[in-house]
């Protein structure tokens, strides 16, 4: 029983993350390849981690490690994602050709535009 | 047990491929430094594995060392980015 | 299943020198640098060696290149994303 909980974990995992990675190859702009990379942590590391900790039980050596690493991934990988985010946007790095929307660019417009409502 | 670590370990590695062909052609820096972060992450995951399927725990403090340190690169990158110099 | 994870972390510390070396811009470079030092790491908890592969991680994995980022930031101050590597690459492959 444990083992199928393990092993459906794993799966669920290693699949997540291999889906991520294969975004990260495929998608056609910086911003895309960013949100790929945040939903490989997400979705994909957390179940693997779960499941070593389900396998060796929560305060075993392996399971008290697991869990440091969990939550030191779930704290610090979202702050390191935005902070790149924000200064590529900020130096202007382009976005891709088939993009609909850009709200930076419309409130700048909108700020350097007093008079148009 | 120990054969699903392993196998969960080998995945973890066959997965970083995609992320080697993105930071071997990624056009800007900051491309590869999502692929850098990635490859890390999966690195910590497969050495967390390894040390499960070796059943040693000594092997476990290079996975917390990964996490905790392997993004002060890309806030230094992102800083540079940001303000044009340091 | 032990020698499928050796061979495969030979294989990708193999790529990542490579394209450290084949890659023309300077930060490009440098993370090639940092993934050959986190796979180099991973390759020497395979072969048995925490030890090597504790100060692997802290100093060629982290330390060396935010080194190496601050030193080009500090020199070249007008290195920016844009000025990348598609001219030079693009005519010498």
């Amino acid at each position: 029983m444990r083992n199928a909980v393990v092993v459906a974990l794993a799966v669920i995992g290693v699949g997540f993350s291999f889906s991520g990675a294969v975004g990260i190859l495929r998608m056609p702009d910086l911003y895309t390849r960013i949100q790929c990379s945040s939903k490989t942590i997400t979705m994909g590391a957390l179940p693997v981690l779960v499941a070593l900790v389900v396998a060796e039980g929560p305060l075993s050596t392996y399971g008290s490690r697991t869990l440091l690493v969990a939550v030191l991934l779930l704290s610090v990988n979202p702050l390191a994602s935005h902070a790149l985010a924000r200064a590529a946007y900020k130096r202007g790095v382009p976005m891709w050709s088939g993009s609909v929307v850009d709200q930076g660019a419309e409130r700048r417009l909108q700020d350097s535009d007093p008079g148009g409502e | 047990m120990t054969t699903i670590y392993g196998a969960i370990c080998l995945a973890e590695i066959v997965v970083m491929v995609p992320l080697f062909v993105r930071l071997a052609k990624g056009p800007t820096v900051s491309d590869r430094i999502v692929a850098l972060n990635t490859i890390s992450t999966q690195a910590a995951l497969a050495v967390l594995f390894f040390a499960a399927f070796a059943q040693r725990p000594i092997y476990l403090d290079p996975a917390l060392w990964l996490c905790s340190f392997s993004y002060l690169g890309t806030i230094v990158w992102a800083r540079f980015l940001e303000r044009g110099l340091l | 299943m032990f020698w499928a994870i050796d061979y495969l972390c030979l294989a990708g510390v193999l790529a990542s020198a490579l394209a450290a070396v084949r890659i023309r811009n300077l930060n490009g470079s440098v993370m090639a640098l940092s993934a050959m030092g986190t796979i180099l790491s991973l390759l020497f908890i395979v072969l048995g060696a925490p030890d090597d592969a504790h100060s692997e991680v802290v100093v060629g994995a982290i330390a060396l290149p935010t080194l190496y980022l601050i030193a080009i930031g500090k020199v070249r101050a007008h290195v920016t994303d844009d000025s990348e590597d598609l001219g030079e690459v693009g005519e010498g492959r």
